[in-house]
């Protein structure tokens, strides 16, 4: 049972993290971000690249990915989403496309063999029947700290609460003196940045590879889509009930049903709940 | 647009004129062009086309010219592929270095076509069933590659020998992936391994491929009392084996872990890779090469040593020698567009000896001919021996291990072994 | 909209070159012509419904997967005769389309994209975990009765069923109902203010949809002779589909078939120059510039392209 809790906690602190970069752009620019997984991807990558390749020390290797990131949110909203005047059947399909596009460079550049990071903090630690690796705990803690300051930030600065503004209406937003286009671009920036640290700690608990882009995707979009709408609390409530619900399915039920109850989920919300269970709130 | 388009015509064109100019024999590729498994097929067909290139051709002096399809290990892509080599090329020979469902996916093509074409990777014992159903559509496919059942037979008697007699285990929870590779495994060895080396299997555990925490299903494993884990893991294999080691599982595993039979394993996990032994088609990691393989494998070096893989995969050796024979075959049979370079082909027998004794054999089951062991036919399998002394054909498979300090040796069986089954060193005897 | 006589002649003019064909090209291009036709079928059912609706389907390789996957189970498994398994496969599909048809009564947009995305997501999941005797798991079946053999034989096959197909939903669009359903993707509450049932006109298009879709996979199965869930239920297959009708021109018949002949052959041209992975990232650039620069399409391109030269034509002029 301890087990249970401990293993469930740290994997949904890790789902939490790759939701809301997701959620992010989902509340401000209702706007689905289909290459979202790319960003972990990239990141996960340049985070190899920096720290295995170069030898770099590995904060710098997070570092850069945050910053690759960051740097391809803006240049995706600068690109993209701006050319197409936000129609958003579009960036959809422009951003599913892209994700398909960043797939085969990353097989360019790397080839399609699967790579292992080193941990990021080494050893492990006993409690009860579980093993935690520090690596995980890492991770969840980052993953608390990260959304901790993310709600911190929007909540109490100027820009997270234009931020907010832009969220609920952007035409209200712009009136009361708001730069929605300069408030959507440092969002997309933030939500690449965050995708791509996320990207580094999903990789190194799982595996780098060009194909990896696929899951953490799923993880966000069930996350945004169970938890409703532009809600940073809901994601995070939504990420234990996706990262508990896979890990009782693992170790009661059927392991190999493992992504079947996921989709279920989804689909049996969006059925039922098309809002999602905490429907639309402010951020 | 039609630039693109209009210069991808004229280098058409341009291709078709160097190739009426003269006579030659077309031998296609198919296969990923970015993975390790695909180009160890491409360098080692390659390698052999250089050497029967620069001897003088084949078939009175024709140059060999090779043409490659890439699958990108996509199924669909691998049937346009083949149609392309079959239709567009319209090539002579096939070797391929395809993946499991990607061979069943052109082998209908295969079918229609009847090009002679050479699997140097899957092991997968349903195409060789294909072979016993239905022999004449099927005859121009050869496996050159020991297929499944094989490789689990084998394994059962490194159970016996080697977990049973000298570490002591008695039981066992198997952790199997949810794919046909998988259950198939698992079928093979939870049927035999009990009653052959007294090893009771106390749980099975299945997980989907795409698990991303093993944390709950080691914790199971370990709950469950056995004495080791057999693995059964063929898709992102890195995974599972990284999160053993990450997590420092108190408890040996081993079984299949396909990740592990390059020898790029220990770059790609980063070194964290230190205990992880698998069963592993020949030549592995590890292996102790005859001087002719050796030879090859300098040269491959040579060659391709600067870029991924740096070191061939089994499957490039199969490639080397089995193109080699398929022209040796073509070279008695006239060609390979009749039925006759089939029969030839059958007959190939290469015998790579070491030290003075047979090390390995690349030669292929015959039609109805019955290995004794699992009782059953093999036809256009590679002919394989899993009986010590192993002196009618190699070894369906070896046991490797990788050591933590990043080095890996065959620890089975004993003829070919260059080092100690261990287990890692966290994990208390 | 009526049906004017420049379309029939065009239509006709289009068949009679289609059919001699094979007299002109190789066979190699023929094969290349086979799949841009059955892309051009899925690209078509893909446009009926979320073309023209503006439901926009991400999770069209599900539909045509239980069309794929039903016919092939009947004809390998059992030993039904195609002729059997087929007709069996459409109407599997159809149910599979009252299925996806469930959440649209209550969500759309980017929502009912992701629910549809979710049904391909789940359906991969399962037909590997789900009875794999059937299936073949993982590794999928191979060695399924094909229904004709060779190039020729096969481009006639696949051009006819693409080419009925188109007509029959050209016409069918030229009803009312087609209109209806474009006034939808437009407007859905105007137009269920203007008195018309909008449940009854979408059900109508996601049964057109999935019977196309059903059509073609089981037509699709029969023709590569194999099926693996990894090539059916995977979000490669899902862009070419969805890129096809967009790059092409949504809401037209022409269009998805353009897109799926442009993606088709600009991917297999690509392959003597470019042999390894760097070809599906061309590929795939080249459809994102594009799609960029024209999200209406190909279609939508050359219709303005003929029109400025009409313009210039006319200026020029005496």
């Amino acid at each position: 049972m301890s087990q249970i809790i401990i293993q469930g906690l740290l994997l949904s602190g890790l789902y939490a993290l790759i939701a809301v970069g997701f959620t992010l752009i989902f509340s401000i620019g209702r706007v689905l971000n289909l290459a979202y997984g790319a960003y972990l991807m990239i990141g996960g990558y340049v985070y190899y690249h920096f720290t295995q390749v170069l030898g770099l020390p590995q904060i710098a290797g997070i570092l850069m990915a945050a910053i690759f990131g960051c740097v391809i949110g803006i240049l995706k909203y600068r690109l993209i989403v701006k050319t197409l005047k936000g129609d958003h059947v579009a960036v959809e399909i422009s951003t599913l496309i892209l994700a398909v596009v960043i797939q085969a460079g990353i097989v360019l550049v790397f080839n399609d063999s699967s790579k292992i990071l080193h941990p990021i903090v080494p050893g492990v630690w006993r409690i009860g029947g579980a093993t935690v690796t520090f690596n995980i705990l890492t991770a969840a803690l980052a993953s608390w700290a990260i959304l901790i300051g993310l709600y911190l930030f929007v909540r109490n600065t100027h820009i997270g609460r234009a931020m907010q503004a832009v969220s609920m209406d952007v035409k209200g937003a712009a009136i009361s003196g708001v730069d929605p286009d300069r408030i959507n671009l440092i969002t997309w920036g933030i939500s690449g940045a965050l995708g791509a640290v996320a990207g580094v700690f999903f990789a190194s608990y799982t595996q780098l590879s060009p194909s990896m882009w696929v899951a953490p995707l799923i993880i966000a979009v069930a996350v945004v889509i169970v938890g409703g709408i532009g809600s940073i609390i809901g994601s995070l409530i939504v990420a234990h009930i996706i990262g508990f619900m896979e890990i009782i399915s693992t170790t009661l039920i059927a392991a190999e049903l493992r992504g079947v109850f996921t989709m279920l989920l989804i689909i049996g919300v969006l059925v039922m709940r098309p809002r999602g269970l905490f429907g639309r709130e402010e951020l | 647009m039609s630039g693109i388009l209009r210069s991808a015509a004229a280098a058409g064109a341009l291709l078709f004129a160097v190739q009426a100019a003269q006579a030659e024999v077309k031998v296609g590729f198919i296969g990923s062009l970015s993975s390790d498994t695909g180009l160890s097929t491409l360098r080692g067909a390659e390698l052999a086309i250089e050497e029967l290139n620069a001897a003088g051709g084949v078939l009175g002096g024709q140059q060999i010219k090779l043409i490659k399809a890439d699958t990108g290990e996509d199924v669909t892509e691998g049937i346009k592929a083949y149609e392309y080599l079959a239709e567009t090329e319209e090539v002579d020979f096939i070797v391929s270095g395809s993946i499991d469902d990607v061979s069943l996916g052109w082998l209908p093509r295969m079918v229609e076509y009847q090009i002679p074409t050479l699997d140097t990777w899957t092991s997968y014992i349903g195409i060789i069933d294909k072979l016993v159903e239905d022999y004449d559509s099927y005859k121009p496919y050869f496996m050159n590659i020991a297929s499944d059942e094989a490789l689990a037979t084998l394994y059962i008697d490194f159970g016996k020998d080697v977990l049973a007699d000298k570490m002591g285990w008695k039981s066992v929870v198997i952790l199997q992936e949810d794919t046909a590779f998988g259950n198939a495994i698992n079928g093979l060895v939870s049927e035999a391994l009990a009653p052959n080396a007294g090893i009771d299997v106390v749980d099975t555990i299945v997980y989907d491929i795409a698990t991303v925490d093993f944390a709950p299903l080691f914790s199971r494993a370990v709950d469950s009392g056995a004495d080791f884990i057999y693995l059964i893991s063929s898709v992102n294999s890195q995974v599972v084996s990284s999160q053993y080691v990450k997590l420092q599982v108190p408890m040996g595993m081993t079984g299949v872990n396909v990740a592990a039979l390059g020898q790029e394993y220990w770059e790609d996990t980063g070194g964290a890779g230190g205990g992880i032994s698998t069963l592993s088609p020949v030549p592995s990691v590890g292996f102790a090469l005859d001087p002719k393989s050796q030879e090859f494998v300098d040269k491959y070096v040579a060659k391709y040593g600067d870029s991924r893989p740096k070191f061939p995969h089994f499957n490039g050796f199969n490639a080397y020698h089995g193109l080699k024979q398929a022209f040796a075959a073509a070279e008695e049979a006239g060609g390979f567009n009749n039925s006759t370079w089939v029969d030839a082909m059958e007959k190939q027998d290469l015998v790579l000896e070491k030290d003075g004794q047979m090390w390995l054999r690349y030669g292929f089951w015959g039609r109805d001919e019955v290995e004794p062991r699992t009782g059953r036919t093999y036809p256009h399998n590679a002919r394989f021996d899993i009986t010590d002394p192993y002196d009618d054909g190699s070894p369906s498979m070896v046991v490797i291990q990788w050591y933590e300090d990043g080095t890996a040796a065959v620890v089975y069986p004993e003829k070919y072994a260059t080092g100690e089954f261990q287990v890692p060193s966290w994990v208390k005897k | 909209m009526g049906i004017r006589w420049q379309h029939i002649a065009l239509w006709i003019a289009f068949i009679v070159v289609m059919l001699a064909l094979p007299e002109f090209v190789s066979k190699g291009t023929l094969r290349t012509i086979i799949f841009a036709n059955f892309l051009a079928i899925f690209a078509i059912s893909w446009d009926v419904l979320s073309g023209r609706t503006g439901y926009i389907s991400f999770g069209h390789p599900f539909l045509i997967g239980i069309g794929a996957y039903t016919s092939a189970i009947l004809s390998y498994r059992f030993g039904f005769p195609v002729a059997a398994s087929i007709p069996l496969a459409v109407v599997a599909t159809m149910i599979g389309g009252t299925l996806f048809f469930l959440p649209a009564l209550r969500i759309r947009g980017s929502y009912f994209a992701l629910v549809t995305l979710a049904f391909m997501e789940l359906m991969y999941q399962l037909v590997q975990v789900i009875r794999p005797d059937l299936t073949g798991g993982t590794r999928g079946m191979s060695g399924i009765e094909t229904i004709t053999r060779g190039a020729v034989n096969n481009y006639y096959l696949s051009f006819s069923l693409m080419v009925i197909i188109a007509l029959a939903m050209w016409l069918v669009m030229k009803t009312r109902l087609g209109t209806a359903l474009s006034a939808i993707g437009m407007n859905e509450e105007s137009v269920r203010g203007s008195g018309l049932d909008t449940t009854k006109l979408k059900l109508a298009a996601f049964m057109i949809a999935a019977f196309i879709a059903g059509l073609g996979g089981a037509f699709y199965v029969h023709y590569l002779g194999s099926i693996a869930p990894r090539a059916l239920f995977d979000i490669n297959f899902l862009f070419t589909i969805i890129v096809a009708a967009l790059i092409g021109g949504a809401s037209t018949i022409i269009g998805p078939m353009i897109g799926a002949f442009f993606l088709t052959f600009l991917l297999e041209y690509l392959r003597p120059v470019l042999p390894g992975a760097e070809r599906y990232f061309i590929y795939g650039g080249i459809a994102l510039i594009l799609y960029m620069y024209q999200p209406k399409g190909i279609y939508e391109v050359a219709k303005q392209g003929w029109g400025r030269l009409r313009a210039v034509r006319a200026g020029a002029g005496p």
